[in-house]
């Protein structure tokens, strides 16, 4: 069982969260303004690896906390 | 591959050449269908498609194999007809036995909204030209006598939209009989080969990378299913696609008859009879991403108990196999087919938890842009540049994604 | 035990800080839900050293007071994560695919849902339902 601990209520499962994906981060490399737009809005790194995401606590305190997790394998680090 | 399978085909094995005109990375449904297509249609042969497992190892070899057109807007629906139209003549142009079997499919509500929904979805898609009727509980009862119709009192059924054409086919046969026709033909298919990387020079992709050596190549498609954003960022493109597994289980045979697919976009799941008569359950997609294909108890609890309010027989049934695949979700939940902003590098992709009722016409469409370098009309909508043009075509139309 | 409940109070939003040093009038049970949030059962005023607090009447929540037994035999079994050992307490979280709120004292416990699950509760913890006379009754001031 995925385990996320939350600031305000302590270690919960993952049942109790709801998912607000990975945080977005248009690459460096874009420069173009409505690129960078465009990559902000619709694009994903979708990363088969480490990725800094948001998660909602939506059967606790109600608020937005920031998880790292390996993709790769489903677990959370740190 | 197994030595079962390799006596019901006729598959000639190949070793790599140093170049093709076409190289197609993932030999899932969508990849071999472009293969057989380049070859039957348009006499491309001098293509290969590289798969780095077994061939129908991936999403293609793990779905509830759910064939059906009635989608929620008309581009959808007449691609998907299409797709539907084709499958139903592809065990006599393939000579292949792909199981191929309609069943129709309901679309069940159990509320007045819901039935807004389906009356909708009915007219739109009898519009569109994919045949749709609603029917009421009445109707439903004689379809399928096991249904509880009051839904174990918190789901009663209201009414239903009805897909008649909808049906099922084998996985993996559909897969085999592609890769079949296609190495017929010329094509190279090579399993135990995956892609590292792409070559490219300047823009251009010009070839693909394997752990056996460089491969050049005239045009490289993408057709890696949940791997998808690894290979596009080989070209440095970006792409509007999430991986989240996707979980199915099947039970232990049930004795009776049990006619079409029922579909429950309240509950989020779905269920139907295999050709063995196990019940196969089938649910939304998970809703974090993930390339793990490790199942879950919580998905089993959840669908068991939701699937006996509709069903209480499967109270009675065992649960023999439960998997999981990774799935390319798109964030319009349509797909996205053809060019991409690099030269040489054509993906068909976002194929999510609804793509292998569209392998045949998927396929189709691809080898014809491949061979004429032009958008085929019925995939334009499709392309991945509608995303900057500020056209995405939402279209919520599976049972996983409202 | 007892029928649930109706707990009215006061929802306020603030800094961290002025929550720490806020004061509610009457017999209150303060339960802080987040660092910046906390609502107060049984208050009718608030005292909150930020001028940009939002202070919101609270009527959506209703409760079960629960002896340690009741608890242990009818809700300890439905919570899939430790409970705390400190008293007072407060616990947020899932139990039995509900989000409950618990309230841990020194004899007893609060179980706490937003009303729309009261039913819910009722059923998955047989727990006991409104009598008609608690309905209509005013339980503005929690028993403590
Ligand atoms: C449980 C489940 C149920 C589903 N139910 C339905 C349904 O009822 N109806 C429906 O229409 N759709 C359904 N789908 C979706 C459908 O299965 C997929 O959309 C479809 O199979 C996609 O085909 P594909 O060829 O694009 O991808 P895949 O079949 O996944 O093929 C991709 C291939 O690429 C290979 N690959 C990946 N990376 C590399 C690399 N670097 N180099 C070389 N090869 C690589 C993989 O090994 C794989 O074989 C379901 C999916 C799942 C998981
Ligand atoms: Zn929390």
């Amino acid at each position: 069982m995925l385990i996320i601990t939350c600031p305000n209520c302590g270690s919960r499962p993952v049942e109790e969260f709801r998912f607000g994906g990975e945080i977005p981060q248009p690459p460096e490399s874009i420069t173009d303004p409505f690129e960078r737009d465009l990559d902000q809005v619709w694009m994903f790194t979708n990363v088969a690896g480490v990725q800094t995401e948001r998660w909602f606590h939506d059967a606790g305190c109600h608020r937005w906390l920031t998880a790292t997790r390996d993709t790769s394998i489903d677990r959370f680090v740190d | 591959m197994n030595e079962f399978v390799e006596t019901l085909l006729e598959l000639t094995w190949h070793e790599p050449k140093s170049s093709y005109d076409v190289v197609i990375i993932g030999g899932g449904g969508h990849g071999l269908a472009t293969a057989y297509y380049l070859a039957t249609q348009h006499g491309i042969t001098n293509v290969a498609v590289l798969e780095a497992d077994y061939i129908g190892s991936g999403n293609s070899g793990r779905n509830t194999t759910i064939i059906r057109a009635n989608y929620g807007i008309p581009e959808s629906i007449r691609f998907y007809q299409h797709s539907l139209d084709l499958y139903s003549t592809l065990e006599q142009e393939t000579g292949c036995w792909i199981m191929h079997a309609t069943k129709g499919l309901l679309w069940l509500a159990h509320t007045e909204s819901a039935m807004r929904n389906e009356r909708a979805r009915a007219m739109l898609n009898t519009a569109c030209g994919a045949e749709t009727v609603l029917v009421d509980p009445t109707e439903i009862k004689a379809l399928v006598p096991q249904l509880d119709l009051s839904g174990g009192g918190r789901y009663p059924v209201l009414g239903a939209s009805y897909h008649i054409p909808a049906s099922t086919a084998r996985h993996d046969r559909v897969v085999w009989a592609y890769a079949q026709g296609a190495m017929q033909r010329g094509v190279h298919v090579l399993q135990n080969t995956p892609v590292t990387g792409l070559i490219r020079d300047g823009d251009r992709v010009v070839g693909v990378r394997t752990a056996t050596g460089d491969i050049s190549a005239g045009v490289v498609m993408s057709a890696v299913g949940g791997n998808v954003s690894q290979i596009a960022a080989h070209a440095g493109v970006r792409l509007p696609v999430r991986t989240h597994p996707l979980q199915a289980f099947v039970t232990n045979g049930y004795a009776q008859g049990f006619g079409p697919i029922i579909s429950d976009t309240e509950l989020l799941c779905y269920i139907s009879q295999t050709a063995r008569g196990q019940m196969l359950i089938g649910h939304e997609y998970d809703r974090e991403t993930s390339y793990s294909l490790q199942s879950s108890f919580q998905f089993l609890q959840a669908n068991a108990i939701k699937m006996s309010y509709l069903l209480p027989f499967v109270r009675d049934l065992k649960i023999l196999r439960q998997w999981t695949g990774r799935c390319d979700v798109s964030a319009d939940f349509s797909p996205i087919m053809g060019f991409t902003d690099v030269d040489g590098f054509v993906i068909t992709t976002g194929w999510g938890t609804w793509g292998f009722k569209a392998i045949p016409a998927g396929g189709e469409a691809m080898a014809e842009l491949i061979a004429t370098g032009r958008t085929p009309e019925l995939i334009e909508p499709f392309a991945l540049s509608r995303f900057a043009a500020d056209h995405a075509m939402a279209d919520q139309g599976s049972t996983g994604t409202r | 035990m007892h029928a649930p409940e109706r707990l009215d109070g006061l929802r306020v939003v603030a800094t961290p800080d002025a929550l720490d040093h806020a004061w509610f009038e009457g017999d209150v049970v303060v339960f802080r839900i987040a660092h910046d949030e906390v609502i107060a059962f049984g208050a009718v005023v608030a005292e909150v050293p930020d001028e940009h607090a939002i202070v919101e009447r609270e009527t959506a929540f209703v409760g079960w007071g629960l002896s340690y037994p009741e608890f242990d035999d009818l809700v300890a079994r439905h919570v899939e994560w430790p409970l705390p050992t400190e008293r007072p307490a407060l616990a947020q979280g899932m139990a039995a695919g509900l989000p409950v709120k618990l309230w841990f004292e020194h004899d007893r416990v609060l179980l706490v849902v937003s009303s729309g699950f009261a039913h819910e509760v009722v059923e998955r913890f047989r727990l006991p339902a409104f009598a008609e006379s608690v309905k209509k009754q005013d339980t503005r001031r929690m028993r403590a």
